[in-house]
């Protein structure tokens, strides 16, 4: 089968790419563009660790025809940070202990970091609703919700805070 | 897992996707958000040689107030609608209430409801524990009816497919009265969502493989609605069972009365279950008459029965009690919530 070049607008860089009609997204970005944060887990959109953004919502790459793809301004996990500036979101994650084995991370940033640009202040049953559809299966999920409700607040607001535990000592 | 090889084709207006759906019939499938196709073409059970995608088909998103002669004032949703934009609709949540519950409990936020169509929720082909299965696990058996078979593991010595209809917005579209508009080359047909089904798994729907669905017609003749579902997860599983109901109610000084009632059932039969008995019993009843609600979900629960097979998770003598509950609840809502 013929290979097809689109552009795929990713993380607002233009990357051209030769692909075939059944490549999904997730192939492309994780084999051709090396951005091999976005995971493919169950690959029948059921988990979330393929989540990425496309036009600002979050989606399924793994149930995403590269081809579908083009045109829309796709961000990825790589995308969040700027340089070595980690978002609230990601600093949070650290602070917090969201992350155990990391394999979900990438998909919960990017739904949790959706859920925060339309609500910056959200409460428990909203961040709950949000990630429903991301699965953790070390099942830390009450770190992950806790990080969530305290991105972007001043640490001293937080007693979960590593962060604060650690200047107490 | 890797997509089998096919051809795309992105049509820029419904012309052009209705020609090359005349031009490649069964071997062409319709490519809306992909959530249900994509996942059965990796698991080997569809193999279409074209993909025609809605992309570019801007045109057959919306949703608007309508009048038509037949039905009066009436909702039209266009077909490739994305769940997102029905959920967050205060014209759908004020009038098709129950829709707007459907489309939310579907699958997950990050899963359906930004790349989900409501056509594409109607038309997902009918599922079966048996069959929507991997290709390494359907390998160890025959094949069923719906795999091109002839034994059925839901039912023994079913002489056709009983797979399961676990649509939730087909539900509470059935309750809501809904009509389809369906498209093909040079023809336009409306058909009502309850003459939609064939009854048999195999090939649910009766629909032609050059026809598209193009938008659907909700008659906003009902007063309220609402929608109740079971599922193992609130999130990504499909309902084990599910109801519908929507009310036409007038107040009196005596009390406010059901006028029309209808009483859908989803995920138990090959399609969602309308009940003409258990509807009609809840006509003149007082809505705050909550031994007619028993009545009618009981009602509901014994004509189920006969439908339901053994091929959607949980036992089957569950499935079909918690149908009187799913039904009961439904009603309560419906009056709660409605503008009654």
């Amino acid at each position: 089968m013929e290979k097809i070049k689109i552009i795929l607008d990713i993380n607002d860089m233009p990357e051209e790419v030769e692909i075939s009609s059944n490549d999904t997204l997730l192939e492309v970005l994780r084999d051709q563009l090396d951005l091999t944060g976005s995971k493919e887990s169950c690959g029948e959109g059921a988990c979330g660790s393929c989540t990425i953004h496309m036009d600002g919502k979050p989606v399924r790459s793994c149930l995403t025809l590269a081809l579908e793809a083009e045109g829309a301004k796709i961000k990825t996990v790589e995308g969040l940070a700027d340089g070595d500036q980690l978002t609230d979101l990601q600093q949070s994650f650290i602070d917090h202990g969201a992350v155990q084995c990391g394999f979900c991370t990438s998909g919960m940033l990017m739904s949790a970091d959706a859920l925060l640009k339309d609500n910056p202040k959200p409460d428990k049953t909203q961040i709950k609703k949000a990630l429903a559809g991301n699965i953790c299966r070390c099942t830390g999920y009450t770190k992950i919700i806790k990080a969530v409700a305290h991105a972007g607040n001043p640490r001293e607001d937080c007693p979960d805070c590593q962060h604060d535990n650690k200047q107490k000592e | 897992m890797r997509l089998p090889k096919f051809e795309y084709i992105g049509p820029e207006t419904l012309e052009q996707a209705l020609d090359l759906l005349a031009q490649h019939k069964d071997d062409a499938k319709i490519l809306a958000g992909g959530t249900d196709l994509l996942v059965r073409m990796k698991k080997g059970l569809l193999q279409p040689k074209v993909l025609i995608s809605l992309k570019g088909l801007n045109e057959l998103s919306y949703i608007k107030e309508d009048h038509d002669d037949e039905d009066g004032d009436t909702i039209c949703i266009g077909s490739r609608t994305p769940l997102a934009d029905i959920i967050a609709s205060d014209f759908i949540q004020t009038h098709a209430v129950a829709l707007s519950t459907a489309c939310e409990k579907v699958g997950a936020v990050t899963l359906q409801h930004y790349r989900g169509t409501i056509g594409g929720n109607i038309l997902q082909d009918t599922r079966c524990h048996h069959y929507n299965q991997s290709a390494f696990h359907r390998s160890g058996r025959q094949p069923c009816h719906k795999n091109g078979g002839k034994i059925c593991y839901a039912r023994d010595e079913a002489d056709r497919c009983y797979s399961t209809c676990q649509s939730d917005g087909a539900t509470a579209l059935m309750a809501l009265n809904a009509k389809l508009v369906l498209v093909s080359k040079g023809n336009e047909r409306t058909v009502n969502l309850a003459d939609f089904y064939t009854a048999d798994g195999m090939m649910p729907f009766a629909m032609e493989s050059h026809e598209l669905l193009k938008k659907i017609i909700i008659p906003k003749t009902f007063t309220t609605s609402a929608y109740k579902r079971l599922a193992y997860r609130s999130a990504i599983d499909y309902p084990i069972v599910c109801a519908a109901v929507s009310l036409k109610t007038s107040g009196t000084t005596a009390g406010t009365k059901i006028d029309e009632a209808r009483v859908v059932v989803g995920a138990m039969g090959r399609s969602p279950l309308y009940f003409a008995q258990a509807s009609s019993g809840l006509k003149g009843k007082d809505i705050t008459d909550k031994d007619a609600f028993h009545a009618a979900a009981v009602q509901a629960m014994n004509s189920a029965e006969a439908f339901a097979v053994h091929n959607a998770g949980s036992t089957l003598e569950y499935r079909c009690i918690m149908v009187e509950q799913m039904v009961f609840r439904a009603l309560e809502e419906a009056i709660q919530s409605g503008s009654v």
